[in-house]
């Protein structure tokens, strides 16, 4: 199946890639959705890591499927939707700062990533590095709010924790991908 | 999984365990700090000192009201800990028990960072790092 991510010609706008503009909106809708319902379903779940700020990013499966199937800026919009709705239903503003800077960094980590070592790193390197990410930047978030490094105490930890549950959402990633891409829906944005 | 993916985690497990492996070395030293180098607890909101408690072996209970919430903490062997507050994420209950030089705990909806350094101030701990 060719890629159809480079609108062909000027006279198809109205046809085909408008279609295509259509599929793309629908699918950051569908994706932004359940991430915020993977973190309500996270918040609920009483596991306590003996690591202040340890979670299992089950949001990032989204994040890192919107990433394989849609371009960047479309994973992008994807991942600011999500923060500001999980922000509304579980927190207050003061969090969502530390929120968006956490997913911003997993983010750009996940993106750069997929561009520069999609050859040499599968989804669940790539879902390791970008909890990680997602952890530092809370932790830069907090350290200049409170004006203490003190806070990277926790950073070994995290790292550990962080490779474990970056394991099971790269696991579920690789589930995940094929499973939608007998989707007609994501028919056109295939990339092998 | 790829060759590349066992590399990494190879490299992030490293670097965490030379961060962790002498901090267990060293908070055995600590320990016998505690009789002669009391350590006070900073409780800050918004930035602002709001209390200095100083951890005694004996149980104090600690509550913060907050313009956003109520936050109680107590202290007992030496340490402090979050037993209790009314934030939505419930974040700063997982911090625990916290009792060495340099820990802290954050309650990030309520702007709140309770911090542990030595009571003669911050001298102390540039001699214990120079031992």
């Amino acid at each position: 199946m060719p890629s159809l991510n480079k609108p062909a010609a000027p006279r198809t706008l109205n046809g085909e890639s408008s279609t295509l503009v259509l599929k793309r909106t629908v699918i950051v809708a569908i994706f932004a959705a359940v991430a915020v319902v993977l973190s309500v379903i996270e918040s609920h779940i009483p596991i306590n890591m003996g690591v202040p700020g340890a979670k299992l990013g089950l949001a990032n499966i989204m994040v890192l499927t919107c990433l394989y199937f849609l371009r960047a800026r479309d994973a992008l919009m994807m991942v600011l939707l999500k923060t500001l709705l999980t922000a509304f239903i579980l927190g207050t503003f003061s969090s969502f700062l530390f929120s968006i800077m956490g997913a911003l960094f997993s983010f750009a980590a996940m993106w750069f990533l997929l561009l520069v070592g999609r050859k040499r790193l599968s989804m669940i390197g790539i879902s390791i590095v970008g909890g990680i990410a997602h952890n530092i930047g809370q932790l830069t978030a907090a350290s200049l709010y409170f004006l203490t490094t003190n806070i990277f105490y926790y950073l070994p930890m995290l790292l550990i924790t962080g490779v474990l549950t970056g394991v099971a959402v790269g696991i579920a990633v690789r589930y995940l991908i094929p499973a939608l891409s007998r989707l007609s829906l994501f028919e056109s944005f295939l990339t092998d | 999984m790829k060759r590349g993916d066992i590399l990494l985690i190879g490299l992030i497990v490293i670097i965490a365990l030379a961060f962790l492996i002498p901090r267990w070395f060293f908070e055995d030293l600590s320990e016998k700090n505690h009789n002669d180098n009391p350590l006070v607890a900073n409780i800050k909101v918004d930035g602002k000192l709001v209390r200095s408690v100083e951890l005694t072996e004996e149980e104090q209970i600690i509550e913060i009201e907050t313009e956003d919430g109520l936050n109680i903490l107590k202290v007992h062997d030496y340490g402090i800990e979050m037993i209790e507050a009314d934030c939505p994420d419930q974040l700063c209950l997982t911090f625990g028990f916290v009792q060495r030089n340099g820990g802290t705990i954050v309650c990030l909806p309520h702007k709140m960072i309770v911090e542990i350094e030595g009571a003669s101030g911050e001298g102390d701990e540039i001699d214990a790092i120079v031992k």
